[in-house]
């Protein structure tokens, strides 16, 4: 039972302030085991809190990062399930899930994890899965003003994955679920 | 090789208080049950104190009172037929006891050897009836409960079997044994079925009663993964009080205290610690045992000791000769550790301190108690010297006195507070009560910085003159 904190596209201090209250109050430290994040944070600051919440902190680079240093794209594995994890502004169309399929097959991953469009989304394909946890304050994208703050909590259980969605709409946090199992004949392609 | 220093049987009331009894005798016919530990403890306690048995017996042994206490009705035509035995054969026996004590270091092994032919037939003849009084289809309490309060010989492995009977897990009729037994296991396993499951496993339990799995549907082609709605409203990053994550985490914190205090007990004894299977399994057992009580008692959780009282009993279970016992000793531990905790289950509770039921309250009894028996202790140890017994006596009751004696000593008063019919408290206290009073010497002469050092280091000492004196107690008390 492993918990996979997914977010990304913070742009603190630039086009935010801070994470929403109602977030900020359920992230708290030891209930975690892995965050992962698009990118965007922008500044050192927002990366020294998600070290707080957990130690093993993964991020790739957002065309806004202050830190230079971070990787295009990276891949994890947890369990059984191979995350691959990228920006996403690299990928164009922005946001297409075919493209986002290639670069899956690229990394060859289970689950990839993109942000950079601001929305949430989750998409299967043959290959796998493509998950956008959206932006965790809210803030707005190159596309659209109306973004709602939103970000992913995975529970990773042997093969089996259950991804929970918390969005905050009109000031009340919602939380919905997704269920996925991995099948052993996926990956035989 | 005699010990310069005072053996520690001269400090006991016995011989300072001006009773009627004239202690030399008196420990004469006590023998019987004196005798027997007296060689099993010196297998294990000092040789001084071996020197000191062998400086009283040598004295003794031609002339065998009858035994003037009533409990030993059945034994007493046992020790004159025995005595003349053992004095021809010393030799013999003294490789018998010395083949199963360590105390084959004592060169003039005559006495004890002498002692410890006696002890050992009163070994057999005790072990002998408590497994008549086994093998019986309704079994006596009384009788069993008098024979342990004795000491439960270690030579048929019967101590497990009594321990249980005696904390009530076993009916007294036999025939209903077995069902008892299996109905009890599978509640324990169904217990930890239940409450050491994760949460994502209870969310997936309970979705798979809701949800029938159509997986083949929409997941195959491209497109959208659908949403659903998380189960009653739970979420990892809860913080509601009904929600099972929120309360997973909360435990994880107890589950943690847990683990290290399991790391913990016993580091000197095999059975609990090292890098073994063996080890690590009787670990996983502990860790088992105080999760499920921690979760199914909110109120007192886990505390911190409660492991130590766990030990002797899951040892003792898990070495028991019978198979098939010895592989649900997990269970009945369980079972058997709830039962003894259930009078004291208030000691452990911190509000409750204070309180009428608390350890306070208790310490306070072992106190009156004391100036009961020895005024004159009392008064130097609380008045003059001003050592609180909160200072000692904490440990010595919440703990069942298994910090102050090593392991096997603390089995053989473990008997005898569990052969206790209305519960170990009464006895404990009065253990504790003679335990203060065989030092008296060294606690009348010390002030307060080496008698707080003494009572929390408690020396080692004869076990079964240490019963004897709460025994006696008892009975003064009652007169």
């Amino acid at each position: 039972m492993v918990l996979v904190l997914a977010l990304g596209d913070l742009h603190i201090p630039h086009r935010a302030a801070d994470l929403p209250a109602k977030f900020k109050s359920m992230l708290v430290p030891g209930k975690i085991q892995h965050v992962i994040c698009t990118g965007n944070l922008c500044i050192k600051e927002v990366h020294d809190y998600l070290k707080t919440l957990c130690p093993d902190l993964h991020i790739t680079r957002g065309e806004y990062d202050e830190e230079t240093r971070y990787p295009e794209t990276k891949t994890l594995t947890i369990g059984q399930f191979k995350l691959g994890l990228c920006h996403g502004h690299q990928v164009i169309p922005w946001g297409d899930l075919d493209s986002l399929a290639m670069l899956q097959r690229q990394l060859d991953v289970d689950i990839l994890v993109t942000g950079h469009t601001h929305q949430f989304t989750a998409y299967k394909h043959e290959a796998g899965v493509v998950i956008n946890p959206g932006s965790a304050t809210g803030a707005y994208s190159s596309i659209t003003y109306d973004v709602n703050p939103s970000f992913v909590l995975m529970d990773i259980d042997a093969l089996r994955v259950v991804v929970y969605v918390y969005e905050l709409i009109d000031g009340e946090v919602k939380v919905d679920k997704i269920d996925f199992k991995k099948t052993t004949t996926q990956n035989a392609n | 090789m005699v010990n310069k220093r005072v053996p520690d049987w001269l400090n006991s009331s016995l011989w300072s208080s001006p009773g009627p009894q004239p202690s030399v005798q008196s420990i004469t016919p006590l023998n019987d049950d004196g005798n027997d530990r007296s060689t099993r403890s010196a297998t294990k306690s000092s040789t001084a104190t071996v020197n000191a048995v062998k400086a009283v017996f040598p004295v003794e042994r031609p002339v065998p009172v009858p035994s003037a206490s009533t409990r030993h009705v059945a034994t007493r035509s046992k020790p004159e037929i025995r005595d003349p035995l053992s004095i021809n054969s010393n030799n013999y026996h003294s490789d018998d006891d010395n083949g199963s004590s360590a105390s084959s270091t004592t060169t003039s092994a005559s006495a004890a050897a002498v002692a410890a032919a006696i002890s050992s037939a009163e070994d057999i003849s005790r072990q002998a009836q408590l497994c008549q009084e086994l093998s019986r289809k309704i079994i006596n309490m009384g009788e069993v409960r008098r024979l342990a309060s004795q000491g439960i010989p270690r030579g048929a492995g019967i101590r497990a079997t009594v321990w249980k009977l005696l904390l009530g897990y076993l009916p007294t009729e036999k025939a209903l044994w077995p069902t008892e037994l299996a109905k009890k296991r599978s509640q324990y396993k169904n217990f930890k079925e239940e409450l050491l499951m994760n949460p994502s496993e209870i969310t997936r339990k309970l979705e798979k009663s809701v949800i029938l799995d159509d997986e083949g549907t929409a997941i195959e082609d491209k497109g959208a993964l659908p949403r659903s709605e998380i189960t009653q409203g739970d979420h990892p990053l809860s913080l509601g009080k009904n929600s099972i994550w929120n309360q997973f985490f909360q435990d994880t914190e107890i589950i943690e205290q847990i683990d290290l205090d399991v790391k913990r007990t016993h580091p000197d004894l095999h059975f609990f610690s090292g890098d073994i299977p063996f080890a690590k399994s009787n670990q996983d057992s502990l860790r088992n045992i105080l999760i499920v009580f921690a979760k199914l008692n909110p109120g007192i959780r886990y505390v911190q000791g409660m492991n130590e009282i766990l030990a002797p009993l899951f040892y003792i279970f898990r070495n028991d000769p019978n198979e098939e016992n010895a592989a649900s000793a997990e269970a009945d531990t369980f079972f058997c550790f709830v039962e003894l905790l259930s009078g004291f289950r208030d000691h452990f509770c911190q509000q409750l301190d204070n309180s009428v039921v608390g350890i306070r309250s208790t310490i306070t009894k072992l106190s009156q108690f004391l100036k009961e028996h020895d005024e004159e202790l009392w008064r130097h140890l609380e008045m003059t010297t001003k050592v609180n017994p909160q200072f000692y006596a904490f440990r010595w009751i919440t703990l069942f006195l298994t910090q102050e004696f090593n392991f096997p000593d603390s089995l053989l008063i473990w008997d005898t507070l569990l052969s206790d019919p209305e519960g170990p408290l009464e006895t404990l206290l009065r253990v504790c009560c003679a335990m203060l009073i065989i030092v008296r010497r060294r606690l009348l002469a010390g002030d307060f910085t080496s008698n707080l050092k003494l009572l929390q280091n408690y020396p080692s000492t004869n076990i079964s003159h240490l019963l004897y004196v709460a025994n006696k107690l008892c009975v003064k008390s009652a007169g």
